[in-house]
């Protein structure tokens, strides 16, 4: 998160509560967790802005997360809530946090790998399921299966459900499931 | 009731030249919801399709309220490029689209977010969505080039009926500062007969502009397929006046 | 998983080994029932009767083929969708759908079945999809519709098979029934703006509801006294509930929902009974039911037609894909692109 100035302990608070919102499409996960809660800034106790990114631009969810934020702010007594969609520092999946990573995984997603890169890798091409080396064309660590953790995954569609999820297959226990795609 | 937006700054102009592109791209691959050829692709094309729509909301807010422009406006009114108005036509006609078009959007935005100019911050996020969307078009056009006799008969229909679309690409954009179009054109090109040698397709050779026809989406002056989809598009938003959604 | 591996360890039979004979049939069934009565997951390399693997593989891919076909009376209405955020939020939708099918197929063909297969019965008419679909979105408030009711019947029937015996199945409704919780809710939200905004669009509301409520009960399927498999299904937790114990929950839900919306619900038999707790309801109209499972609603054809045209229009392409990536499987990878 980035801010000029440091936080009034109002504003910490604040920061806690609209980050605590669970993601509209990812419920397992919270604003704060995805990383796209980046500013709180109160004028005195009645009026608050919250900045909020984007994750993929034309993520359908950003209107639902702000009025979120703006009720759970209200009920905690900020009379007026102002949520502003900011576009840069563009948020990356680097923003989310460990916590965030290990919640996804859990509930069956291969989270995104850090140090994201700036967008696909050269692969070879399938019939329409392409292969997607891991560790073995050494430019990244593997996938690996949310279900057994094996690392022999193969890529069976480069979009799914969500801008932000692959579908991919575990070769060792067959599962299929979503990997939330580096961005 | 029509709208005409002022444009009173040159930010407005090409705020709706590069929203329209988005806008009127995101709708013709809107089309093929519920009938690509197979199922990854539904998924692939819905996906740049709602990428695309969200740029085009953001570039279209610049300029005004978003729907007002997106709704309200005459064809005369929009400032798209024509190639992206162009009917889907098969799918090798629609890849051969995107690969011309995506491959120009991703080299644009890359050289905008490095600027600092109004357009900066939003094409710094789109250029990794841009990313995936050339990505996919590539791949694809090297399938259908160098896959079957007829997949590659088809492509390279589609990529000689479009190419004369493609230089309107390149024209100058008043309000869009700090871009070397000359330069923009050549890696553009240079790319793009890549992708199609490694295809087995022949690069085109006719003219990719003049008269008129083929070249002044940015004026407002379209084809006729777009007054059509226009009518489509605004239709019920439009049977409603002063109604929310 | 974890279950597989304790059965390993424990030296009973996996699906690594074949029963040899009708005596070790036996011991591979028991193990099965056992790990079925402890709700325990069956996985994919699991013994199973063969029963069992056939009505699952029916069963998910019918569910694949819904998503699938459901695609198309929303997509009906992409093209026109009156404002660029709500056409964003269907758009979003229609791609969850086609992930979701996606998905669906994987999980099927976990079973030892090919997609290819699969869309064959379906466009044979061997296999079925959610006769839901099979009724025209006529207005714009038709896809409010489609996300209030259908979706909250979808996800009302979806949350119990969350615990459904077969691994890959159960954990695959958990992730889609929340993707389909945020569907759900834009769905009401749209018929919301609908009902509060001018008079011709809760008129366009109210007829939606009045057209879906009715099939959206039907949903749930047939009466438990005239349903054919869920005897079956029930004894190995593939089905966790009755129909009409589905049914009724769904009720139970939209009544309240239906009041906030300021919109009513076409029965006039339907009350609140304090006895029971539930509310009543009128009768369904059976006959409708299965006239349109037959093959005679609005839709039946068209769906199917729509289907069969995309993917035989599409062989050219799938074709080209296969042939591409035949000449090329010794190719090294190209440049990788920074």
């Amino acid at each position: 998160m980035v801010t000029a100035t440091p936080l009034t302990p109002l504003e910490e608070q604040l920061l806690e509560l609209a980050g605590s919102v669970p993601d509209p499409e990812l419920p397992v996960l919270t604003l704060r967790e995805l990383g796209v809660v980046r500013a709180v800034r109160a004028h005195g106790t009645d009026r608050v802005e919250v900045d909020l990114t984007p994750t993929y631009t034309g993520c359908p969810a950003v209107e639902v997360m702000s009025l979120d934020i703006e009720r759970v702010l209200r009920e905690h007594g900020v009379r007026e809530v102002t949520v502003r969609t900011v576009l840069a520092p563009a948020w990356s999946t680097d923003d989310i946090t460990d916590e965030g990573r290990r919640k996804l995984r859990e509930f069956g997603i291969a989270p995104p790998r850090t140090g994201a890169a700036s967008g696909p890798v050269r692969v070879e091409l399938g019939p329409t399921r392409t292969g997607e080396g891991g560790a073995a064309d050494g430019t990244r660590e593997p996938v690996r299966c949310p279900h057994c953790g094996s690392a022999e995954t193969e890529l069976l569609s480069r979009f799914s459900s969500t801008a932000c999820k692959a579908l991919r297959r575990c070769l060792a226990c067959r599962e299929p499931f979503d990997h939330f795609k580096e961005l | 009731m029509t709208t005409t937006p002022a444009a009173d700054t040159v930010t407005t102009a090409a705020a709706l030249a590069l929203g329209d592109d988005a806008l009127v791209l995101s709708h013709r691959l809107g089309e093929w919801a519920g009938h690509a050829p197979v199922l990854e692709e539904e998924v692939a094309l819905a996906n740049i399709a709602l990428d695309l729509l969200g740029q085009a909301r953001v570039l279209l807010s610049m300029a005004g309220d978003e729907d007002e422009l997106a709704f309200l406006r005459e064809e005369r009114a929009f400032r798209n490029l024509q190639l992206v108005e162009q009917p889907n036509g098969d799918f090798a006609h629609t890849i051969a689209r995107q690969l011309y078009f995506s491959v120009y959007q991703h080299l644009l935005y890359d050289r905008l977010a490095a600027g600092d100019g109004p357009f900066a911050p939003l094409a710094g996020k789109a250029v990794k969505e841009a990313a995936y969307h050339r990505d996919h078009a590539e791949q694809w056009t090297l399938r259908l080039g160098d896959g079957t006799d007829e997949s590659h008969a088809r492509m390279q229909r589609a990529v000689d009926a479009l190419w004369r679309f493609t230089g309107e690409m390149f024209q100058p954009v008043e309000g869009i500062d700090g871009i070397d179009w000359p330069g923009l054109e050549s890696a553009w090109r240079e790319a793009v007969e890549d992708v199609l040698g490694r295809a087995t397709l022949t690069v085109p050779d006719g003219p990719r502009s003049g008269a008129w026809k083929a070249g002044a989406g940015r004026q407002g002056l379209h084809t006729e397929p777009f007054g059509r989809m226009l009518a489509e598009m605004q239709h019920l938003h439009r049977s409603h006046p002063g109604a929310t959604w | 998983m974890a279950t597989a591996a304790a059965r390993d360890t424990a030296g009973s039979p996996t699906a690594y080994d074949a029963p040899a004979g009708p005596g070790d049939t036996d011991a591979f069934q028991r193990a099965f029932d056992a790990a079925v009565a402890a709700e325990e997951r069956i996985e994919p390399r699991d013994w199973m009767p063969d029963a069992y693997r056939a009505t699952l593989v029916r069963q998910i891919a019918q569910h694949a083929h819904s998503e699938i076909i459901g695609m198309q009376p929303e997509a009906n209405w992409i093209t026109r969708a009156p404002s660029l955020r709500r056409k964003a939020i269907l758009m979003a939708k229609v791609q969850d759908e086609a992930g979701h099918g996606l998905y669906l197929y994987s999980a099927a063909e976990t079973l030892g079945v090919s997609r290819e297969e699969l869309l064959d019965k379906l466009h044979a008419g061997r296999q079925k999809y959610s006769s839901i679909f099979n009724y025209p979105t006529l207005t714009w408030a038709d896809v409010g519709a489609i996300g209030w009711l259908v979706d909250g019947a979808a996800i009302t029937n979806q949350v119990p098979l969350c615990r459904c015996s077969y691994g890959p199945y159960a954990r695959a409704m958990v992730r889609i029934c929340k993707e389909e919780s945020f569907h759900q809710r834009q769905g009401y939200e749209l018929l919301l703006a609908l009902s509060k905004g001018t008079p011709e669009q809760h008129a366009m509301a109210q007829d939606a509801v009045d057209r879906w409520w009715w099939p959206s009960l039907m949903m749930f399927g047939p009466p438990d006294d005239a349903s054919q498999h869920s005897a079956q299904s029930m004894a190995w937790k593939i089905k966790r509930h009755s129909n009409d114990e589905l049914r009724q929950r769904f009720v139970d839900i939209c009544v309240p929902q239906a009041e906030s919306l300021g919109l009513t619900l076409p029965d006039p038999d339907l009350k609140w009974n304090e006895e029971r707790g539930h509310h009543d309801f009128g009768a369904i109209d059976w006959s409708e039911f299965w006239d349109v499972l037959k093959g005679n609603g609005p839709c039946n054809d068209q769906r199917l037609s729509r289907r069969r045209t995309a993917h035989e229009e599409g062989a050219w392409v799938r074709e080209a894909a296969a042939a591409h990536a035949a000449k090329h499987s010794n190719d090294t990878t190209g440049a990788t692109r920074a």
